[in-house]
């Protein structure tokens, strides 16, 4: 284990460390353009530049192991001397449209620039003329003068979605980043470009004016898109803002690391894929009144659904009411349902899957068939009889009560059910055959965990409030415990994780933990 | 993917010859693309296609390379190519005429074809290796140098055949 | 006696480039004794006791490079011939492969046998068609004559050669742009280390070597190392091919024993100063050497004095400079060259080229600032020793030395829109 000096700080690193790398060990941020750690090492931006003793040049401290007896100085005049000139060399033919750029205030121009660069301007010549806001595909747009040749993008392209699409042409300052004439960037993976672009070179099509990004607040979660469970981040409106982007509050997804799960990456699938947050929304429960869902308070709704639940439970036993239970419920959630049906209820009628689901598009790297985010909490609490046969009890009147929580079923699965209550965050075909529909609300709205592909239970946190009347799930679920007659002694989600894991949500590993070496 | 542009028979042995020189087959970028060149006289956009199924590169690879190059065309030249050095050596013996009195005999800009389509010529800034005929200028494949205005209008006129082969200096 | 004609006895002698006269003039006689006397370690050790150096331009030790690459990697080991010729100023390689290429192919023996290599690529600019044809020629006859191929002059050592063309690109002639564009790749230059002694050419252990380096080593075999360094200077062994250029009555390609006085280049050789004008200046090592006063004539060309002098002897191209010229133009010119030329992976060189070269383009348009070359000098400053190759610090040095050298006249160019000089030859329009 190499001991080396960084600022004066002693720090022990694995061999094979980089300088960059043993620096943010201590701490230490050291500039980088062309560095990702994803990505290859490029060496080229030269910004990360450091003063290594014995060595009369600086050293780039992305390339430079870190030995045994190495003293690194980050923060010397001679080392601020030299980005700043970097910098001065970066900006020299960037266009500094920064008023009209989306990356303004996420921008490591901008940053560095406070940090290093704050010098007269002395570039008295004319800027050198690129392509500006070029779609590339469907999600990327590219600004050539705005791009620093830090080849993040190309390497992406190579070495991550291995799609090839991006390329550096020509040579010297005529250097631009490209399509080959008539390709698109439209690979599964094409959004990461935009999160490693470190200035407004390549941004995004969705996102583009839409909103200033320091008027956005983010919050850690967990992408719902499929069974991987990437970790994301959660960009909203931080200010009341919803004139703005007709009143959607969540603006964007991000991906967050998570070594185990996603690294730095996302899929495009996931990453769009979060309007339903905002979109088509049930945002008060409802009562069919005829042949019409009506809205009423919640009061009204769950009186009546526990009426009509109790009743059933009264006439005809357990057997007469059905759950199907959902694996894009929380494991909180479902930890709940099997509480209160099956220990509470004794209904044993409580299954999970979807049986008009069918496999979707997946590949070797992140995206997975299963749409799910939470099959495997599902499957570990147990809650797997047969749906069809759930399904076909209820059309033949053996259920007389069936709760179907967020599933989107068939139509004619529901034929001849006497009694629907849905609960769920958006309206589908199944709230067509409800009699009761309860307002649930999307992961962006609750805190809670899912267990990924591979059983990983992972954390996700509450970014904005529920959407109007919609509720809790978890919240709901302990208020029909009670209204149920088996009260649990219960507050929230953070409780009931307690409760099935032993430990609190902060407890849990940040990079989440394994439902076999969890305390299930 | 298909492209429009093949080898003729004899380039494609040719092209066959290449690929045993080297242990990958990337390694048999620049040759396949001096080959297209020379049968196309510049490297078509189709024909960037069909280099790049031949090595099993994807096509942005080759576009990089081909850009990166300053000898490989991708538009149509004249039928004969001039370069004009342009480097200090050069410069110090008068490339500044040479290059005044050619964009003048030919009546285009540097980049450009002449109208007869029998010259391209363009003046360039690396050296090319012949500092001590300076001025100087390669025609296809050969050096002239020391060219007064008067060799230049002389190289000019004996170029409506096919280019000769003279001795280096 | 410090001429020499080591490497250029056959230049002018088309008689040269046939096999069967090469061979009756004692030709491969070197390869054969490497072969068939010597034990691949005595060859290295021969050249290291030589003092040969990189005739290419760096001037490192050729024998110490080759001690560089690993005895057992498992890996098979390449040599890249560098003849990408394309320092300004430079064009000796070019009369090697045109005039005596067996010579080259000989020395490419000697070397594969001394390091274990079986396969040696030269990789030749892709302007020089007819020196390329001329090599090719050559290879093809030593192959048909059991020079070259699977038994070398009859011994179990098989050694296939081949040629690579560029395709103009300068930085291609950087080791490891080079082996970039070998691979057929742009020709970014690569991190170091590894170095290409360990990790080359598709990954293995390579050499990489000037034209003008491999062609020395036939003598060498056959003279003896202590013989070739004798003849040169202290610790610049043998001769060298000096390539005169510029405002000379003759220009032309001269081999002198290294430490041979410049003004006998200039005056005896080059024969005086073009219109018996007066030396303003001299580049003595490429236009990435910087630029020495008119009192360099009393120099001594090897590569020791003149990095004492503040310049190096680099890839022997000396360019003179008469007091006709205006250094602001001449500086423009190769600065022009270098943001041509720079691949554009570092920024420093990417930015820093490209900028010096505005400024003096437009210092020569009549719009310089008074404060313009004290940023020309910063640029200069941080382009050094801030990219990945060394294209960005041979940017740097001439802008530096000729600011600093010929300071006065830059002045007097942004104070008067004109050139200190009387008929100075125009700035080129670019």
């Amino acid at each position: 284990m190499p001991r080396l000096t960084i600022d004066g700080q002693e720090v022990n690193v694995e061999p094979g460390t980089t300088v960059i790398q043993a620096a943010e060990k201590l701490g230490v941020y050291i500039p980088r353009y062309c560095y990702h750690p994803g990505l290859s090492i490029a060496g080229s931006c030269r910004m990360c530049l450091v003063d290594a003793e014995n060595s009369p040049k600086l050293q780039i401290a992305c390339y430079t192991p870190a030995v045994e007896g190495m003293k690194i100085i980050t923060n010397n005049e001679k080392v601020k001397q030299a980005r700043r000139h970097m910098l001065e060399f970066l900006l020299t033919n960037h266009p500094l449209d920064c008023p009209v750029c989306d990356q303004s205030g996420e921008c490591d121009l901008q940053n560095f620039y406070m940090e290093y660069g704050r010098y007269e301007s002395r570039f008295l010549e004319d800027k050198i003329k690129k392509k500006k806001a070029t779609p590339l595909g469907p999600h990327v747009v590219l600004d050539q003068e705005r791009c620093i040749l830090c080849s993040r993008c190309t390497r992406f392209t190579e070495e991550i979605s291995r799609s090839h699409e991006l390329g550096i042409f020509n040579r010297g300052n005529r250097s631009l980043v490209d399509l080959h004439p008539g390709k698109t960037l439209d690979n599964p993976y094409s959004g990461n470009v935009i999160d490693i672009c470190p200035v407004g070179a390549l941004t995004e099509r969705e996102f583009r004016f839409k909103c200033r990004v320091w008027y956005l607040a983010s919050q850690p979660s967990v992408c719902t898109g499929c069974s991987r469970g990437c970790n994301v981040w959660i960009h909203f409106n931080a200010s009341q803002r919803s004139y703005k982007n007709q009143g959607r509050r969540i603006q964007r997804l991000k991906p967050r690391f998570n070594p185990h799960v996603n690294q730095w990456w996302m899929c495009d699938e996931g990453r769009f894929g979060f309007e339903f947050i905002d979109q088509n929304r049930i945002e008060f429960p409802h009562l069919r009144q005829g042949s019409r869902l009506q809205p009423v308070d919640w009061e009204e709704a769950l009186q009546t659904v526990v009426r009509a639940t109790r009743s059933a439970l009264d006439k005809f036993g357990p057997e007469s009411v059905g759950v199907i239970a959902s694996a894009m419920q929380s494991n909180e959630e479902l930890y709940l349902v099997k509480k209160l049906f099956g220990d509470g209820l004794g209904v044993s009628n409580i299954g999970h899957s979807n049986p008009a689901e069918r496999e979707g598009f997946s590949d070797d790297f992140l995206v997975r068939g299963d749409k799910n985010p939470n099959r495997a909490g599902a499957e570990a609490l147990d809650l797997t009889a047969s749906v069809d046969s759930i399904l076909e009890k209820a059309t033949h009147g053996d259920i007389k009560v069936l709760w179907v929580f967020h599933h989107e079923l068939p139509p004619q699965a529901l034929e001849g059910a006497q009694y629907v209550v849905f609960m769920g965050s958006n309206w589908n075909r199944t709230t067509e055959s409800a009699q009761a529909v309860l307002a649930g609300v999307t992961h962006a709205e609750k805190d809670g965990t899912f267990s990924n592909f591979e059983g990983r239970i992972q954390h996700f946190q509450q970014a904005v409030p529920p959407l109007e009347e919609s509720r809790n799930d978890v919240g709901v679920l302990l208020d029909l415990a009670r209204r149920l007659d088996c009260p649990l002694d219960l507050q929230d989600a953070g409780d009931v994780f307690r409760q099935w894991c032993g430990k609190s949500l902060r407890e849990l590993e940040p990079f989440g933990e394994l439902l076999t070496a969890a305390a299930v | 993917m298909s492209s429009n542009f093949q080898f003729t028979p004899e380039n494609l042995e040719e092209y066959q010859d290449i690929l045993r020189r080297y242990p990958v087959k990337r390694a048999a970028l620049l040759p396949t693309l001096h080959l297209v060149q020379a049968q196309h006289g510049f490297v078509p956009a189709e024909a960037e296609q069909f280099v790049a199924d031949l090595l099993d590169l994807p096509v942005v690879d080759v576009r990089e390379v081909l850009t990166f190059y300053s000898l490989f065309h991708r538009r149509e030249m004249g039928r004969h190519h001039i370069r004009v050095c342009m480097s200090l050596s050069c410069w110090l013996r008068g490339a500044g005429r040479l290059k005044r009195h050619l964009g003048e005999k030919l009546r285009v800009e540097s980049g450009g074809v002449s109208a007869d389509g029998q010259f391209s010529w363009e003046a360039v800034p690396d050296c090319m290796g012949a500092c001590e005929i300076a001025p100087m200028l390669q025609l296809d494949k050969d050096y002239y140098g020391n060219l007064g205005n008067q060799d230049v209008d002389q190289l000019l006129e004996g170029f409506n055949g096919p280019p000769g082969d003279p001795e280096l200096e | 006696m410090p001429t020499a004609n080591l490497v250029s006895k056959h230049f002018g002698n088309e008689k040269a480039r046939e096999l069967d006269w090469y061979r009756a003039q004692g030709g491969y006689e070197a390869a054969r004794r490497a072969l068939f006397e010597m034990q691949p370690e005595e060859i290295t050790e021969e050249v290291i006791k030589s003092n040969l150096r990189g005739l290419g331009g760096a001037g490192f030790p050729t024998g110490r490079k080759w001690t560089f690459v690993p005895k057992e990697s498992g890996k098979p080991n390449y040599l890249t011939v560098n003849a990408d010729e394309a320092e300004p100023g430079t064009f000796k390689d070019k009369y090697i492969m045109t005039w005596d290429p067996h010579r080259l192919i000989e020395g490419i023996i000697v070397c594969c046998y001394a390091v274990g290599i079986h396969t040696a690529y030269v990789y030749i600019r892709g302007e020089y068609v007819r020196p390329y044809e001329r090599l090719r020629d050559a290879i093809r006859q030593a192959y048909q004559g059991g020079v070259l191929g699977e038994k070398v002059l009859g011994k179990d050592f098989k050694l296939d050669v081949f040629i690579h063309r560029g395709a103009g690109a300068y930085i291609c002639g950087e080791e490891t742009g080079l082996l970039e564009s070998l691979e057929g790749k742009k020709g970014w230059p690569r991190l170091k280390p590894p170095f290409p002694a360990v990790v080359g050419l598709f990954d293995c252990p390579t050499v990489i070597n000037n034209v003008e380096t491999i062609s020395h080593l036939p003598n060498i075999i056959l003279n003896g190392g202590e013989w070739f360094a004798e003849l040169g200077a202290d610790r610049s062994g043998g001769s060298r091919l000096f390539c005169l250029s510029g405002h000379v009555k003759r220009p032309g390609v001269y081999e002198l024993t290294m430490g041979s006085p410049m003004s006998e280049l200039i005056y005896e050789h080059g024969g005086g100063i073009l219109d018996d004008r007066q030396l303003k200046a001299v580049i003595p090592g490429g236009s990435s050497a910087p630029v020495l006063t008119a009192d360099c004539v009393d120099l001594s060309l090897d590569f020791d004095s003149l990095a004492k002098a503040g310049s190096m002897l680099g890839s022997g191209g000396v360019m003179v400079l008469s007091d006709s010229v205006c250094m602001v133009k001449a500086l423009s010119v190769v600065s022009h060259f270098y943001a041509h030329e720079s691949c554009g992976q570092c920024t420093p060189c990417r930015e820093g080229t490209g900028w010096l070269d505005r400024i003096l383009m437009r210092i020569l348009e009549g719009d310089g600032r008074r404060q313009d070359l004290d940023t020309l000098l910063s640029i200069a400053e941080y382009m050094q020793g801030t990219s990945i190759c060394a294209l960005s610090d041979a940017a740097a040095l001439p802008v530096q030395s000729f600011v600093t050298k010929f300071r006065s006249e830059f002045e007097y160019h942004i104070q008067h829109k004109s050139c200190d000089v009387e008929n100075p030859e125009p700035a080129l329009a670019l």
